[in-house]
This record gives C-alpha cells, sequence and structure tokens, in this order.
C-alpha cells in the first residue's frame, strides 16, 4: 500500500499541477472588480468614479483622482477583490476617480505630455468637479503618472489642487550612471526617431521587454520556477495569475510621449533643471503648493530612490513628506505588504487633508 | 519513502535540497545578468541589434505598403492614412463637445443655485416688457 503511494503520487501531483499551471497560463484572473461608473471618455481616454460604499457624510468632501502610467493599464490599481487599492480607498470613504489613458492608435502618434497635461487631464478634472461638487480635488500619479501629474501641479496647480502624491515618480534625471533605461535610450545607441518612423508609437512588448530586461533572470526564469514552486497553494496562485494578467497586458506609449520621454528627460534632464516647456509654457516645479507626499519603493529598479528624492527640495510645498516603502515599483502598491504599509500610510496623510 | 510525514509533522521533500541550490544558482544568475545588462557594452550591443532590424526591415514594410495603398485606390477603398486623419479629426470635434457639455453644466448649476432662477429672468427679461405683462390682466380685468 505504501509503496503504491510512493509511486502514484508524484505523478498524480506533477498531473495536477500541470493541470493548475496551464490554467494559470492560459487563462486570465478576474481583475478591477470594484464598482464604477465611467463618467466621460475623450478620444481613447475615459474618466471612472467608483461607486461609494460611505454615506455622503461619512465621505471625504474632497474628491481623490488616479492618473496611472501611459504604458501600463491602471487596473494594477484595482487588482482584484480584497487585493485593490481602490476598493480600499472607496472603503476608507473616498470619492475615488480613475483617468484611464486606454491604448493610442495610430492617430494619436503625436500625443505628447502637452496634450495629456493641458488638454485631456484638465477635462477629466473638470468633470470631476463637476460631479463631486467640490472645487478643490486631490491627485494620486504613478511613475509617468506621477510625471504627468507633477506638470500639471506646476502648470495648473493654481485649479483647485490641494493633494498631490506622487508614487515612483521618476522625475530626476541626472544620475545617468544609476539609470539603466539612461544607458539604453543614449543617442550613441538608440535612434528615437527610427523607432518613430517605423513604429509611430512605442509598441507596448518593446516596453515590456525592456522593463523585463533590466532584471532578466527574475522576470523570464524566476517569475515561473516561483509559480511552480507554489502551485499548491490556490491564494498565491491567485494573486500570480492576477499580476501575470496585468504584466501581460501591454499599451503602446503614444510616439510624441515616448520621444519627450527619452529625449527630454532620459538624456536632457529637462524637468528638474526647469527646461521642459510645455505648449510655450515652462514647467517651474517651484509652482507647485499643494501638500505633496512623494512614496519611494526601497528596491525599485525601474524608478530608482534618486529619482523621486529631489522633488522634495524643488517644490514651494509648505506641507510635504517623503515616504519610504520596502519593496519594488509594483510591489509598493500591488505586492502582499501594501495593505499594510503603503495603503494605511497614504490613507492616513490624506484623510486630515480631505476635509 | 519519500513523502513520509516526518517526525515534526512535515512532509519530508526529496526535492527540497536540489531546490536550495537552484535558488543558490539562479541568484548568481541574476546578479550576473543584472550587472551585464548595466554595461555600456550590452548598451551598444543592444542598439546595434535593434537598429539593424530597423533598417532591414524597412524596405520591405516600405513595399507592403506601397502595395497595400495601390490596391486600396484601385478598389476605391479608404486608406490607413485617411482613417487616421478622420480619427484625429473626431478627436477635435470631441474636445468641442466636451467643452460646450462643460459650458452647459455650468449653465444648468447656475440655474439651479437657489434664487439664481428669478434673478436669471429679470436679467433676460427687459424692463419694459415685464410692465406690459403687469398690466394686461388689470386691462382685460376692466373689459
Amino acid at each position: 500500500m505504501a509503496e503504491a503511494r510512493v509511486i502514484t503520487d508524484p505523478y498524480t501531483d506533477a498531473a495536477n499541477r500541470l493541470k493548475t499551471l496551464t490554467k494559470v497560463m492560459t487563462t486570465k484572473a478576474a481583475i478591477a472588480q470594484t464598482p464604477k461608473e465611467l463618467v466621460w471618455t475623450l478620444n481613447k481616454a475615459k474618466l471612472y468614479r467608483y461607486i461609494p460604499v460611505l454615506p455622503k457624510e461619512k465621505r471625504h468632501p474632497v474628491p481623490l483622482l488616479l492618473v496611472f502610467a501611459l504604458m501600463n493599464r491602471p487596473y494594477i490599481l484595482d487588482l482584484r477583490p480584497g487585493h485593490s487599492f481602490v476598493e480600499f480607498m472607496v472603503n476608507q470613504g473616498y470619492d475615488l476617480y480613475l483617468l484611464d489613458w486606454g491604448a493610442p492608435g495610430p492617430e494619436d502618434k503625436n500625443l505628447k505630455f502637452d496634450d495629456y497635461v493641458l488638454d485631456y487631464m484638465p477635462r477629466a478634472i473638470r468633470k470631476l468637479k463637476a460631479i463631486s461638487g467640490s472645487e478643490e480635488f486631490s491627485l494620486l500619479g504613478w511613475c509617468i503618472g506621477a510625471i504627468l501629474t507633477s506638470i500639471y501641479a506646476a502648470l495648473r496647480g493654481d485649479e483647485g489642487l490641494r493633494n498631490l502624491i506622487l508614487l515612483t515618480a521618476p522625475l530626476d534625471f541626472s544620475n545617468k550612471q544609476g539609470l539603466t533605461f539612461a544607458r539604453w535610450v543614449d543617442e550613441r545607441y538608440f535612434d528615437v526617431e527610427k523607432m518613430l518612423a517605423t513604429f509611430g508609437n512605442m509598441p507596448g512588448e518593446m516596453l515590456d521587454y525592456g522593463a523585463k530586461a533590466l532584471k532578466p533572470v527574475e522576470n523570464y526564469v524566476g517569475n515561473y520556477v516561483k509559480l511552480w514552486d507554489k502551485l499548491d497553494d490556490p491564494r498565491m496562485v491567485e494573486a500570480w495569475q492576477a499580476m501575470n494578467t496585468w504584466v501581460t497586458d501591454n499599451v503602446p506609449l503614444a510616439g510624441g510621449a515616448f520621444r519627450q520621454l527619452v529625449v527630454d528627460l532620459y538624456r536632457s534632464d529637462k524637468l528638474m533643471r526647469g527646461e521642459l516647456v510645455i505648449r510655450g509654457e515652462r514647467v517651474d516645479l517651484s509652482r507647485i503648493h499643494a501638500n505633496l507626499l512623494t512614496v519611494i519603493a526601497g528596491d525599485d529598479h525601474i524608478t530608482p530612490p534618486c529619482q523621486s528624492e529631489p522633488i522634495m527640495s524643488k517644490v514651494s510645498s509648505a506641507d510635504k513628506e517623503l515616504f519610504h516603502v520596502k519593496g519594488g515599483h509594483i510591489g509598493i502598491m500591488a505586492g502582499s505588504g501594501a495593505a499594510k504599509n503603503t495603503w494605511p500610510h497614504i490613507d492616513g496623510w490624506l484623510a486630515p487633508r480631505s476635509q | 519513502m519519500g513523502d513520509e510525514p516526518t517526525q515534526d509533522g512535515k512532509r519530508f521533500d526529496s526535492m527540497e535540497p536540489w531546490r536550495g541550490m537552484r535558488d543558490v544558482y539562479m541568484d548568481a544568475w541574476a546578479k550576473t545578468m543584472v550587472d551585464m545588462v548595466n554595461t555600456e557594452a550590452y548598451a551598444q550591443a543592444s542598439g546595434a541589434m535593434l537598429d539593424s532590424y530597423l533598417t532591414v526591415s524597412a524596405p520591405f514594410r516600405e513595399a507592403i505598403e506601397k502595395a497595400m495603398l495601390k490596391t486600396l485606390e484601385h478598389l476605391a477603398m479608404p486608406s490607413r492614412a485617411d482613417f487616421i486623419s478622420i480619427a484625429e479629426r473626431m478627436t477635435n470635434i470631441e474636445m468641442k463637445l466636451d467643452d460646450l457639455d462643460a459650458k452647459l453644466d455650468a449653465m444648468y448649476a447656475l440655474l439651479a443655485k437657489p434664487g439664481s432662477a428669478p434673478r436669471t429672468e429679470a436679467r433676460q427679461v427687459p424692463q419694459p416688457a415685464k410692465k406690459k405683462a403687469k398690466a394686461k390682466p388689470t386691462k382685460r380685468g376692466k373689459k
């Protein structure tokens, strides 16, 4: 009996594991489940309002707008029920909005930061104000979204922006030796014009390759080895599948914005040097007066801390805080520790400033 | 044998030592690779590979695009460029509509404010007309 069990169990185990592996690798996880309504659209951009769960008198009067990066889907903020920043914030009583940039098509290849910051964001915010009835609002920008929100705060911050939260914000590009991306897009090696002449927009697959190639073994091998080791743990498998669904859902980056990111920021560090010009207006970070919370991931290999810290000395905000969290670029908001560290800290900082 | 429970209740896993070795090897491999992708040589090599791909693929791509354009012209069908042009115009129209929508929202908001409606009427209706309107019932009543 015992011998028979020894012979059959490994095979049954392996068969079950393979079955689970196939399912995980070939199906998409149910993501972005928090109830929301579409309240505004422009071109591919959409503004969602999350359905509040608390009565109005218990909600914070100042609404919060989430602005994610241009080249990834924003549902990382609402990954899966029970593990969603959006769900957490709605439960804490925030009137929460999400700006989804969508996927640019060939007709959007000339879209630049100028368009996103001065055409799309002000219109979305106008709608947010009309719906919420509040003239003031808070902005949370993550990654490239933090670049856009910083530029917005510097150019249009006097239009009701009360609180600004920047997550892993790539704003300072002066430390070329510390930035692998800066080395890769150096003008000696990378011809941005040739790339955009070929593709129009920067393809999502290439951006994905670039992000993964920073840590090739972890992303191309270790990630799957980790899954194989944890295949018997349904909770781990569910978490892995949700994250994999997001990671493989790539979005191209509009050609004009990609050119600005490479030429104006990675190569010339124009934003931090005060030389970035957006539709004729110079972006001066010292014009940011909103309350500022900058969240930095200690182990971030995409946006190292040296890119986010310097903004603290540039802004004119009287109320500002730098918050260091252990974790990676995505892990600080979507990892297993996010619900214990990052989310409560953001809520603790924002709640008294949203009254 | 291999999966018999041990004294502390856990199942003995004969693969555990192998896994440990694997993890140590992978850590070392990962560090080596991270160091490698951070070099100038890697940046130069990947840039050269990408450049040669773009250079080699360009003539084929252009030929396909030209052939497609001619085919569509012969079939009297719109090309990709036509669709792009229409999509760009649509976005401009959308922006104008959005601005109009916002203006309408603002007007509705003004009208909905308590006490604003009578004032708006007062501004819109000229004073003489108001007097006439008041006078009419009196005249009719007299008649």
